[in-house]
């Protein structure tokens, strides 16, 4: 490399060359904290298995784990582990599709739970489940069916000749009060019990998930990676205002409506895995860019966040209360309703690179 | 009205032929012909809504036709990639929004994107020209700090240099002295003429359009000045053979006297009547 003193790269960032033609730009601290993402997730994950009604010791979760015979095959293999693999991959869904959505509506209040995904979901889900159909095998899809349905009609009410990113939250926020609405009805409407039933979906639950729901979010995830790969890299793209991202040559619809295509798509999943996980699709991309410091959302630090934020909270639901079980999404909720006061208020003014 | 004034300029990359602009259903500019002199500086002016944005919005593309057509090289722009227009034409609105929190480099860097691939984030050619942008618009120690940060002058000086680094033959700016003191608005218009200028070499320097609002800055900075008014060119040429004292009333309404700029000599318009206060009773 022929070091020219005076040349400028991006602040903050490293050039990685990969083979003759391959040069990438890794931004050096979002690096670090996914690195440290990567072991704090680790250590939650090992503490989860660890903490139950016995304890188990965190060698023997590691024999466990390694796949090495142990004592604590049952407890932890079979009992803890399963449902510890929905919350991680649940997770991991819900900071992708946050970040994406949030890029895309160019406002952090905007995430799944509130532009009306989560709700179109609930309310498919709780409509089937008052009509009858209670088996965990096919609420799953309609939750992915009502979740990308309500968001397809939230995008086409907000659709002008163009995305407004503003008009795309507010309209969203309509159709998730009227699509609640249609939820409570139904819930009105149904037999007692199903409606508790319901009700605890609703809050969001890791209780009784196991490989069976894991196998078809994990698969997703998978297929949908070289989405999520081309995602990282579009949503720079679209992270300034529309006449200088169209002067730079990016075609704005396109590239929006995949990225939001792609984050609806995991919230649905997600919701339809778990019931509808508040805030930590709001949460984690927000905690994520704080930390890395970067212009955009960091797409691989969002998603371990949200990992990190189910996993870990699912730890508490679990054994704060215990013998009772809490559903995750309380706790989520709990931790995640203040933050967004707190991001509302800041709201105003927070905003000072528009013009000036 | 639409007969070809432009004779004496050679070459033209960029023509309008018959645009006609609009908003919804209300007409803004009326089956306009203009040609881009090739490496000058093009200044449009007109009154508040006479669709001298628009028109520079449609020069960039950022607005569809109704009627007529943007050419470059000749073919028109809505059947080129958008990717490929923006390896020719640089655009700077009026008030472009940085992700928040963005460096300096770093907004200066997303002007190669139209030169980049997702396998080849960083070319030489990239740091060359990014490094060049920085220093030719006196930031380049501003690099690593946030954009949210800068003065207004800076965060334009940013602003321009990210249109610099896309390194394209054409450059359009929207009213780029907006909210500048006027030391930053000579600075900035300066500057414009610099890059403009042929180089060292003989080759040309870059085809500049800009919207300005200040006429005598218009005069003072263009080589090509076109007067717009309610969407029809009404003049164009030369500021010293265009603005006159019958051009000042036609477009803006103003009575004025035109006097010599004691810097430049270029044409200086003086409002004509001199104020008077208004009888109180």
């Amino acid at each position: 490399m022929s070091a020219t003193t005076a040349a400028v790269r991006p602040a903050g960032y490293s050039l990685v060359t990969i083979g003759a033609r391959g040069r990438f730009l890794l931004h050096r601290r979002a690096t670090a904290v996914a690195a440290s993402l990567v072991v704090l997730l680790a250590v939650v994950c090992v503490a989860y298995l660890c903490v139950g009604e016995s304890f188990v010791a965190p060698s023997e979760v590691l024999n466990v784990i390694l796949g090495r015979p142990s004592a604590d095959e049952l407890v932890v293999g079979t009992l803890r582990m399963p449902r510890m693999v929905v919350g991680l991959l649940v997770g991991l869904a819900f900071g992708i599709a946050g970040a994406l959505i949030q890029t895309v509506a160019r406002n952090p209040l905007a995430s799944p739970d509130i532009i009306g995904i989560s709700q179109g979901a609930s309310a498919l889900t709780v409509g089937a489940m008052t009509f009858g159909i209670t088996s965990y095998t096919v609420l799953p899809y309609l939750s992915v069916i009502g979740g990308v349905a309500a968001a397809a009609l939230v995008y086409a009410f907000a659709w002008r000749g163009g995305l407004h990113a503003t008009r795309f939250v507010l309209i969203g926020i309509g159709f998730a009060i009227a699509l609640r609405s249609v939820t409570t009805l139904f819930l009105t409407k149904g037999d007692y019990l199903v409606a508790q039933q319901a009700q605890i979906w609703m809050t969001g639950s890791l209780n009784g998930r196991g490989y069976d729901e894991a196998a078809p979010i994990g698969w997703t995830l998978l297929i949908l990676l070289p989405a999520v790969l081309w995602a990282a890299r579009a949503q720079r793209s679209v992270s300034m205002d529309d006449d200088t991202a169209t002067a730079l040559g990016v075609r704005l619809g396109r590239v929006r409506l995949g990225l939001v295509a792609l984050g609806v798509i995991l919230a649905s999943v997600a919701t339809g895995t778990a019931g509808p996980v508040d805030f930590v699709a709001l949460l984690a991309p927000q905690i994520a860019r704080r930390m890395t410091r970067t212009a955009q959302n960091p797409l691989l630090c969002s998603a371990l966040l949200g990992a990190v934020i189910v996993v870990f909270a699912d730890l508490l639901a679990r054994r704060l209360f215990s013998p009772t079980e809490l559903p995750v999404g309380v706790l989520t909720a709990a931790v995640g309703a203040p933050y967004l006061i707190w991001l509302i208020i800041r709201g105003h003014g927070g905003r000072s690179g528009g013009n000036a | 009205m639409t007969t070809t004034r432009q004779q004496d300029t050679a070459t033209s990359r960029l023509t309008v032929r018959e645009l006609t602009l609009a908003y919804e259903d209300r007409t803004v500019v009326h089956e306009l012909d203009l040609a881009v002199p090739d490496g000058k500086v093009t200044v449009i002016v007109g009154p508040n809504a006479c669709g001298k944005s628009t028109t520079l919005r449609a020069l960039g593309r950022l607005l569809k036709p109704r009627g007529g057509a943007v050419l470059l090289d000749g073919t028109e722009l809505s059947k080129i990639p958008t990717k490929k227009i923006a390896q020719s034409i640089g655009l700077l609105p009026q008030t472009p929004v940085a992700p928040e929190a963005i460096t300096v480099s770093d907004l200066v860097a997303r002007g190669r994107q139209p030169h980049q691939h997702w396998w080849q984030q960083w070319s030489q050619e990239d740091e060359r020209a990014v490094t060049e942008a920085m220093e030719r618009t006196d930031i380049t120690a501003l690099g690593s700090r946030s954009v949210d940060e800068l003065s207004g002058g800076q965060r334009q000086r940013v602003w321009i240099a990210m249109a610099l680094a896309q390194d394209t033959d054409l450059l359009l700016l929207d009213e780029p002295t907006t909210y500048l003191d006027i030391a930053h608005q000579v600075e900035v218009l300066d500057l414009v003429r610099r890059l403009a200028a042929p180089a060292a070499d003989g080759t040309r320097g870059r085809t500049v359009v800009t919207v300005l609002h200040d006429l005598n800055q218009a005069a003072r900075y263009a080589d090509h000045l076109v007067a717009m008014k309610a969407g029809r060119i009404v003049a164009e040429g030369h500021p010293q053979d265009v603005v006159t004292a019958e051009l000042v009333r036609e477009v803006f309404g103003l009575e004025a006297v035109i006097v010599p700029d004691p810097v430049t000599g270029s044409p200086l318009v003086v409002p004509g009547a001199p104020w008077q206060p208004t009888p109180s009773s």
